[in-house]
């Protein structure tokens, strides 16, 4: 077991005995660092970002305690103050503390016990600070997107069924029946896009959302599975179709997660085909070894655009008029990735081909 | 009223609605030619060479991929002239029911009108009535 890590405490005063005693009296508690005067303590400020606590003698020749934490708060206004002084200097510690710039007082000449309890808490109440920011950030991220989402879900949930509705009014006012059984042709195409892109929704709600559940994962298993997934398809459209795997030694990850991916990568690889070309293809390669995945997935299809390249990952981000993106798919992939601790990468040439190479550390 | 033929250009990403909005456009009887497109840049190509002796009404769709419909508008601004610009009858369509697109596209002059989805008979002859 590895012990936690110790608190980072810097104590900043002009009287080198004190700064010895303190060092003496907490350093196999706590990591002390010390200073003798504001310049330093702004300089181990400035060396040290994990400094958690400071405590700062009031009384010091160039600048006073108060005026210190005043100063520096802007700059670094993660770790807890705490000004040492006597009952003299109480006014200006009122002020300070009204002010915000210190968590707390302790009375000098200071005892043990009360440094103590000062740094535990003073600590504690870093530490729900630090993490209220970070769930802070993520609130505001989960905003964003989700105004991003309300958005595009009103085109992309709307869209088939508006186009669906003028297909019908255009039906009714129709009597070809062989214009009405192409329209017919294409509301169908039209219902199977949103419901692509229901599902798309909700894989990205089990990425988001889901825990991942490891286990050792049988690779032969999917990629049989894949197979059957996308053969049919592969030979509507004359397409060749080629899995090779590789495994040498035992992989460990998020079956669900782990199948998101390589659905996304492979549907993307067929869908995003030239269509007069007459060789076409899509290979997937899978390679476990050293506890490490990597997959390559292949196609010689439109290609990326360079310009688009950087972009294809973002949400509802769609590189091409062909075809019928959800400007979905990558971004769950990306963000799959993110949760199995895995990288992607990307090489395209328009007309030519695109090749992803993912990578997956066995956990 | 006038009742003289058109030029009619359609942009817009989805197959189904290029089509729909093709039939109806011809069913109105007021069409010297239709042409659909799935991405704006082609369509902006395309325009330029239309003889300017017809008026040319551009039915397009904002949210596209690549280049949308304020893409479109920015890119029509830049390369037709202004004196050639009132010879074409800009209309937007969206399926979204989001306000700020309508607001955004009131911006733009020489945008007609901002329809919404799906492109009926009556609301294409309703439009070009008010023209």
């Amino acid at each position: 077991m590895s012990k936690p890590e110790k608190v980072k405490v810097l104590y900043i005063d002009d009287e080198p005995n004190n700064l010895v005693g303190f060092k003496a009296t907490f350093r196999l508690d706590y990591n002390v660092l010390v200073a003798n005067s504001a310049e330093e303590g702004f300089e181990m400020l400035e060396k040290h970002s994990d400094i958690k606590v400071i405590l700062c003698d009031q009384r010091m020749p160039n600048k006073t305690g108060v005026q210190f934490f005043e100063e520096i708060t802007p700059k670094y206004p993660a770790p807890v103050r705490m000004l040492l002084t006597g009952y003299t200097d109480i006014e200006s510690v009122i002020n300070a503390i009204n002010k915000g710039h210190i968590y707390r007082y302790i009375t000098k000449p200071w005892q043990e016990t009360d440094i103590r309890s000062a740094i535990e808490e003073g600590y504690k109440y870093f530490v729900t600070t630090s993490m209220l920011n970070v769930k802070n950030e993520e609130l505001q991220k989960a905003y964003d997107e989700l105004d991003k989402f309300a958005y595009s879900v009103t085109h992309d949930m709307r869209g088939p069924i508006l186009s669906s509705l003028g297909a019908i009014e255009l039906a009714k006012g129709s009597d070809d029946i062989g214009e009405i059984k192409e329209v017919l042709g294409m509301m169908e195409k039209s219902l199977h896009r949103m419901d692509a892109f229901i599902q798309n929704m909700h894989e990205y709600y089990n990425i988001k959302r889901g825990e991942l559940q490891i286990k050792e994962i049988n690779l032969t298993e999917i990629t049989e599975e894949l197979n059957e997934l996308f053969t049919m398809g592969a030979k509507v459209e004359q397409t060749r179709f080629s899995i090779n795997l590789q495994q040498d030694s035992p992989f460990r990850s998020d079956e669900l997660t782990l199948k998101i991916i390589l659905n996304n990568l492979l549907s993307n690889a067929f869908k995003y085909q030239r269509k007069n070309n007459d060789s076409k293809f899509v290979e997937l390669d899978v390679n476990v070894s050293a506890g490490r995945a990597t997959v390559y997935v292949r196609d010689n299809g439109i290609g990326i655009d360079e310009a688009h390249i950087n972009d294809i990952f973002n949400m509802f981000y769609r590189a091409t008029s062909e075809s019928v993106g959800s400007g979905f798919g990558l971004y769950n992939v990306k963000d799959a990735l993110r949760k199995l601790n895995g990288t992607i990468r990307v090489s395209s040439k328009p007309n030519e081909g695109t090749e992803f190479i993912v990578e997956i550390p066995s956990k | 009223m006038n009742s003289d033929k058109m030029h009619f250009v359609v942009i817009d990403d989805s197959k189904l609605d290029c089509f729909i909005a093709e039939k109806v456009i011809q069913n109105t009887g007021r069409s010297e030619s239709v042409r659909t497109f799935a991405a704006a840049t082609d369509a902006l190509e395309y325009i330029q060479t239309l003889p300017d002796d017809k008026k040319t009404v551009v039915l397009v769709d904002i949210q596209m991929p690549v280049m949308n419909g304020f893409d479109f508008l920015e890119q029509f601004e830049k390369s037709v002239p202004q004196e050639k610009r009132s010879n074409f009858i800009i209309n937007l369509l969206s399926s979204s029911i989001n306000e700020t697109d309508q607001i955004r596209a009131k911006a733009y002059k020489f945008v007609n009108r901002f329809l919404n989805k799906p492109l009926t008979k009556s609301t294409l002859e309703n439009m070009l009535a008010t023209m």
